[in-house]
């Protein structure tokens, strides 16, 4: 009997292979737990010829069972009967709302139970029924950790795709933001993308100085950036630059089952945005640095162009006089002037100018002063009414904060007759044939101060035979030495009544000297410039 | 751009037409989702995703993307993308959408591929 049992059991089992092969086929195809239970279900009961059939589940951790698909079973004799069959079994029974039940643990902690109604054609189920209950639970079991590899596969080749998008979007956002001019434009794309790039929920940009305050920027944009105080989840870095401070806060990570905790990649990822920010700041800072260095490289270039067309290179041949200059620009190229020039009627106009100020603007004024002095020379007015002229045209063609120092001295050769007008330059010193030291001092405000028809004063005298006469600018009492101490007026004063013996020329090259042995290697901050006349 | 998510969808010919507009993350995905689903319970397996007013797509919303082609992938059904910002068109690429959903330079092209 049990023989014959056993070889219909075979019979049976060899007929139904083909659709264990093909129901297995089906359920591992299935993409998710429920679609996977419903094809269980479709399979089973045309199998196994019941009436109904249920499906619960519970999952690792869980404490309440889910249906996939059934009759509703109270909780109390799930529970009751789970307790008792933590292992694989099927029990048959007489229970009023299922005649048998499986329980189906699986290998990652959850568990299936599977509750069969009385069978279509009322027999009670048997061994046979039991192997086969077995088989298809069996690829129940197998299909699920199909299904769980299945998602477990996707999971991560989406977490690796993820990675090379995050590594991706890392890299671009560097090069994008480089381009960028704008800073703000830059801070929005930058905190705009470390916001998606790890899921943040938002993000915040907080940049404090004490300078120019505090700006914020926030992502998604119309965010009130208070709300990041609240979060549950955040991470932030801080970093500093030009006394700057630099921070990038982000927000509760979404998921997919509502915020989690940043993790470690996230933590590295706004480290990375935040440098690669910093970092085109820098070079954004260094570029205009350039820019900028440029720009005054190439100005003073024109205003040493300007300067040197207007500088004499020579100085005229004056019969009983002896006469030497010079200009010594310094880096920044400013606007001194000086000049010694015949006139129509035979006087020499003996000229010193300083321009407040440096570079292309003082140069230009220094060339506008030129035009004016030469038109107006040639016009033979008396010199307080040249200077009140040169002092208009200067006022209205320079701005507020540009004027010029200024003196003129006309020169009759044969008599020796000075004609002089000081519009606020420094004092002109005469050294007397007995070694006493007269100044001319100002007759009148520098030009192009005021345009209030201010008088100009001249002074007069004779230009004796022995007679030295210094015109200079202030690079040269002014000039500073390490300690940055003076060279100072008592010095060239002194220098200028102990000096009477040497030529024009070597009592020029001697107080350059005298300058520089002072200031030694201190750089030169202003244009030294000198005209140096003696009546032999 | 707004980053607030929104969106609307007509019926075009044999297929749907979502146009997105906003962020596509967890909050967009879902609504996105809910919107594919209301459709492909009445049966459309047709769609077209516009998401020219989207220029922003985080993972997670992606994983709603995900979801939605692979649903339809299983019931026969098509998605085209369409008007691509070039930062998004790369993200769904590295992210592999690409390999079963399809894209478009706009509406009207991808309405012709069904």
């Amino acid at each position: 009997m049990v023989d014959k049992n056993y070889h219909d059991l075979v019979v049976k089992l060899s007929l139904q292979v083909e659709s264990f092969q093909e129901g297995f086929g089906i359920l591992a195809k299935s993409s998710s737990l429920r679609e996977l239970a419903q094809n269980f279900n479709h399979i089973l009961r045309g199998s196994l010829l019941v009436i109904d059939s249920s499906l619960y589940f519970l999952n690792k951790g869980n404490k309440e069972w889910k249906k996939l698909y059934g009759k509703e079973i109270d909780t109390e004799e799930i529970n009751e009967f789970h307790n008792q069959k933590l292992n694989f079994d099927i029990v048959f029974t007489d229970h009023k709302n299922y005649k048998a039940a499986v329980s189906i643990p699986l290998l990652n902690g959850s568990h299936f139970l599977l509750f069969l109604g009385a069978k279509l054609d009322k027999s009670k189920y048997n061994d046979t029924d039991r192997i086969l209950i077995q088989i298809f639970t069996q690829l129940l079991d197998n299909s699920y950790q199909a299904l769980i590899n299945n998602q477990k596969e996707k999971n991560l080749v989406f977490e690796l795709n993820n990675r090379v998008l995050q590594l991706n979007s890392l890299i671009d956002t560097g090069i994008e933001i480089s381009k960028l001019q704008e800073l703000e434009n830059l801070f929005n794309l930058a905190l705009e993308r470390a916001v998606t790039i790890t899921d943040a929920s938002f993000g915040l940009l907080c940049i404090e100085s004490n300078v120019s305050g505090k700006q914020v920027f926030v992502f998604p944009e119309g965010l009130n950036s208070g709300a990041i105080d609240d979060v549950e989840y955040s991470i932030s870095t801080e970093l500093l630059y030009q006394e700057r401070k630099y921070t990038f806060r982000l927000a509760n990570k979404e998921s997919r089952n509502g915020y989690v905790d940043f993790d470690q990649t996230d933590r590295m990822l706004l480290d990375a945005f935040a440098r690669q920010v910093l970092a085109a700041v820098e070079n954004q800072h260094l570029h205009k640095e350039a820019i900028e260095k440029e720009n005054i490289k190439r100005e003073l270039s024109v205003a040493a162009e300007i300067q040197d067309r207007i500088i004499p290179k020579t100085l005229p041949i004056i019969e009983g006089y002896e006469l030497a200059g010079t200009n010594l620009s310094s880096k920044e190229v400013g606007g001194d002037y000086y000049d010694c020039k015949h006139l129509n009627d035979g006087r020499i106009a003996l000229i010193i100018a300083d321009v407040a100020g440096k570079g292309v603007p003082a140069s230009l004024l220094v060339s506008t002063l030129n035009a004016t002095l030469n038109a107006y020379l040639e016009m033979d007015i008396p010199l307080p009414d040249l200077a009140k002229k040169i002092n208009t045209v200067v006022y209205k063609s320079s701005p507020s904060d540009k004027f010029i120092t200024f003196f003129i001295a006309l020169l009759t050769p044969k008599t020796g007759e000075l004609d002089m007008v000081n519009a606020g330059h420094n004092p002109i010193l005469i050294r007397k044939k007995n070694g006493e030291l007269d100044k001319v001092e100002a007759g009148g405000v520098a030009f192009g101060m005021f345009d209030m028809g201010l008088p100009f004063e001249g002074q007069k005298r004779i230009f004796e035979k022995g007679e030295r006469i210094l015109l200079y600018t202030d690079g040269i009492p002014e000039a500073m030495n390490e300690n940055e101490e003076e060279y100072s007026d008592e010095r060239l004063e002194k220098f200028m009544t102990d000096r009477f013996s040497e030529s024009a020329e070597e009592f020029m090259s001697a107080l350059i000297s005298d300058v520089k042995s002072f200031t030694k290697e201190t750089p030169q901050s202003d244009d030294i410039t000198a005209l140096f006349i003696e009546r032999k | 751009m707004s980053s607030e998510f929104n969106l609307k969808s007509e019926q075009r010919d044999n297929c749907i037409v979502v146009e997105t507009t906003g962020y596509i993350n967890n909050i967009g995905g879902q609504k996105l989702v809910e919107e594919f689903s209301k459709h492909h319970n009445e049966g459309n397996k047709n769609f077209v995703f516009n998401l020219a007013q989207s220029k922003i797509v985080n993972s997670i919303g992606i994983s709603f993307l995900i979801e939605v082609i692979e649903k339809l992938n299983d019931t026969g059904g098509k998605l085209i993308f369409s008007n691509l910002d070039p930062t998004i068109d790369k993200t769904f690429n590295i992210m592999g959408l690409f390999q079963y959903a399809q894209k478009a330079d706009d509406v009207e092209s991808a309405l012709k591929s069904f």
